[in-house]
C-alpha cells in the first residue's frame, strides 16, 4: 500500500463524454433501423393504391376545391359569427351584478360544453324541427350553424370573460373618472383591450370549428352543400378507395396549419410586446 | 353659486372645492377612514401625506366616488357627491384624477387618450376635441407624441399624457393619487415640474403624495394622516418644519 496511489480508470470504462456520444448514437441508430424496417416490411403497392392512387385524387378536383373546401370554410364562418355574438352575449351576462343572468349563462355554458357537439347537431337538426313542425330555416346548413354556433358560444363565453377580466381594472377607473358609463367604459376602452388580448386563443377556436363542421353529415346535405369530410368519405365510398379521404385530408391541412402558425406568431408577438 | 350654502354654514363650505365631513369608509369589517373632515378650498393645493394604510387614497377616492363612502357627506363644487341622486358622472367631469399607474387607454393614440371623453361625455366635436387635447399636450410638452401609442412612452411621459389627459375635461380640480410613486427617480421631476405649473395657475389641487419636496414648494397645506384619522395639519414650513404631534414627528423623522 503506498501512500500516494492514484487510480487509474480501467481501461474499458468510457468517460462521461463518451458515453453520451454513445447514447446519442444508438438513438439514431433506433431511428434508422425503425424506419428501415417499416420501408421494408410496408406493403407499398397496396398503401399507394389504397390512399394515393393519382387517378382518383385528380378526380376529386376541382369540385373538392371549389364545392367541398368552400362550403367548410363557408359553415365555420357562419358558426364562429353565431358563436363569437352568443359568447360575448354569455360573456357580459356572467359578469353582470344580477344574479339570474348569472346562473343562466353558465348553465347554458356548463350544458354545451357537457354534450358531445354530434349530439346538439342532431337535436337541433331533427328534434327540433320534428317538435315544432317545421323545416328549419336553412335546411341542414341552417340548423348546422344554429347547432355548432350555439356550442362554440359556449366555449367562446369563458374565453372572452377571461379576455375582459384580463383588462386592469385601472382602464375602467381612468374612463369613469373621466365621465364616462359604465356602459361606455365597457364598449370603448374594455373591449377592444379585451379582443387583443384573446386573439390567439379564438383563431384556436375557428381551427376546432372547422373540423367541427365535419359533424355536419349527421343532419344530411344536399348534393350542392357537401363539406370536405363527406364530400371526400361519399367519393371514397363510391371508388372504394381511400384516396379521397387523403385529399379531404390535405385539404383540412391546407386550412388549419397557416391558422395554427398564425397562432404561434401571436402568441409569440403579445408575448414580446409585454 | 347658490345664496344657501354662504347663509348658515361655516365660510370654508361656502367656497369650498371639496368640502368632506365626518366620512366613514369600512372594507368589510376594517375601518379604513374613521370620520374624517377635510376641505380644500377653490385654487388651493392641498397635500395628503402618511403612511401606507393610512387611508390618504382611499379619502382621495371619495372624493369622485371611486370608492363608495360608508357614511358621512362629501361635497364637491356645492354638490353633494354622497347623495343617492347624485349624477356621479357629471360630477366626475368637473374633477380630474391622476393615477399611480397611469391608466392610459393602451390601444388608442395619445390624442384619442385625451379626445374620446371629450367626445363622448362632453359631446364636444371632433375638431374642438383636438384643439384642447393638442393645447393641453403642449402645455405639458409632449405635443409631438399626439399620434404615439402609450407603450412606446416613458413613464414620466406617460403621467404627463394621463396629466393632459385629465386637463381636457377642462376640470375645477385636479385629484393626484400619488402620482410619481411609479416612476423611476429620474423622471419624477418632469412630472412635478408639470404639477408645479398648474398650482402656479391656480387649479385646485389635492394630491396624495411621498414627495415632501414638492409638498413644501406648491403646497398652500399639508395634511398628515394616519391610521385612518387626520393628525394634523398645517402650512407646509409648520408641519413639516415643527410637526407638533409625536405621530407626525415620528413619520416625518422616517421619510425625510
Amino acid at each position: 500500500m503506498s501512500a500516494t496511489t492514484t487510480v487509474a480508470p480501467p481501461p474499458h470504462r468510457l468517460s462521461r463524454r463518451q458515453r453520451q456520444l454513445l447514447f446519442r448514437l444508438s438513438l439514431y441508430a433506433l431511428l434508422v433501423i425503425g424506419a428501415a424496417a417499416l420501408i421494408i416490411v410496408a406493403d407499398w403497392g397496396k398503401i399507394g393504391r389504397s390512399f394515393f392512387n393519382l387517378d382518383i385524387a385528380s378526380s376529386t378536383f376541382p369540385l373538392i376545391v371549389t364545392r367541398a373546401a368552400k362550403n367548410t370554410i363557408i359553415y365555420t364562418l357562419g358558426s364562429f359569427g353565431l358563436g363569437l355574438f352568443l359568447g360575448l352575449a354569455l360573456a357580459l351576462m356572467k359578469l353582470s351584478p344580477i344574479a339570474p343572468y348569472r346562473w343562466m349563462a353558465t348553465a347554458y355554458i356548463e350544458f354545451f360544453r357537457g354534450l358531445p357537439a354530434i349530439l346538439t347537431l342532431f337535436l337541433v337538426g331533427f328534434g327540433v324541427p320534428i317538435a315544432f313542425g317545421w323545416r328549419f330555416p336553412g335546411g341542414t346548413i341552417g340548423a348546422g350553424i344554429v347547432g355548432l354556433g350555439a356550442v362554440a358560444g359556449a366555449y367562446m363565453a369563458e374565453t372572452i370573460r377571461a379576455g375582459i377580466e384580463a383588462v386592469d381594472k385601472g382602464q375602467v377607473e381612468a374612463a369613469r373618472s373621466l365621465g364616462m358609463t359604465q356602459s361606455r367604459a365597457m364598449v370603448s376602452i374594455v373591449l377592444p383591450q379585451a379582443f387583443r388580448i384573446i386573439i390567439p386563443p379564438l383563431t384556436n377556436e375557428i381551427v376546432l370549428l372547422i373540423k367541427d363542421t365535419s359533424l355536419f353529415f349527421v343532419i344530411g346535405f344536399q348534393v350542392k352543400e357537401k363539406d370536405l369530410f363527406t364530400f371526400g368519405r361519399d367519393i371514397a365510398n363510391d371508388q372504394f378507395n381511400s384516396t379521397p379521404l387523403i385529399v379531404a385530408g390535405l385539404m383540412y391541412l391546407a386550412i388549419t396549419l397557416p391558422l395554427t402558425r398564425l397562432v404561434a406568431q401571436l402568441e409569440k408577438r403579445n408575448r414580446a410586446s409585454k | 353659486m347658490t345664496t344657501d350654502l354662504t347663509a348658515d354654514v361655516s365660510p370654508s363650505r361656502a367656497d369650498a372645492a371639496i368640502d368632506v365631513r365626518q366620512l366613514h369608509k369600512y372594507f368589510g369589517d376594517l375601518e379604513v377612514l374613521k370620520g374624517i373632515d377635510f376641505h380644500v378650498a377653490r385654487g388651493e393645493v392641498v397635500c395628503v401625506i402618511g403612511p401606507s394604510g393610512s387611508g390618504k387614497s382611499t379619502l382621495l377616492r371619495c372624493v369622485n366616488r371611486l370608492e363608495e363612502p360608508t357614511s358621512g357627506t362629501i361635497v364637491v363644487e356645492g354638490e353633494d357627491v354622497t347623495d343617492r341622486d347624485c349624477d356621479v358622472d357629471l360630477v366626475r367631469t368637473k374633477i380630474g384624477m391622476v393615477f399611480q399607474q397611469f391608466n392610459l387607454f393602451g390601444h388608442l393614440t395619445v390624442l384619442r387618450n385625451l379626445t374620446i371623453a371629450q367626445v363622448r361625455v362632453l359631446k364636444r366635436s371632433k375638431l374642438e376635441a383636438e384643439q384642447v387635447a393638442m393645447a393641453n399636450l403642449e402645455r405639458v410638452g409632449l405635443s409631438e407624441k399626439a399620434h404615439v401609442y402609450p407603450a412606446q412612452l416613458s413613464g414620466g411621459q406617460k403621467q404627463r399624457v394621463a396629466i393632459a389627459r385629465a386637463l381636457s375635461m377642462n376640470p375645477a380640480m385636479m385629484l393626484f393619487d400619488e402620482p410619481t410613486s411609479a416612476l423611476d427617480p429620474e423622471l419624477v421631476g418632469e412630472v412635478l415640474q408639470v404639477m408645479r405649473d398648474l398650482a402656479t395657475e391656480g387649479m385646485t389641487m389635492m394630491v396624495v403624495t411621498h414627495e415632501m419636496g414638492f409638498a413644501r414648494e406648491v403646497a398652500d397645506r399639508v395634511v398628515f394622516m394616519d391610521d385612518g384619522i387626520v393628525v394634523e395639519e398645517n402650512t407646509p414650513a409648520e408641519l413639516l418644519g415643527n410637526p407638533r404631534n409625536e405621530r407626525t414627528r415620528r413619520f416625518l423623522s422616517m421619510v425625510l
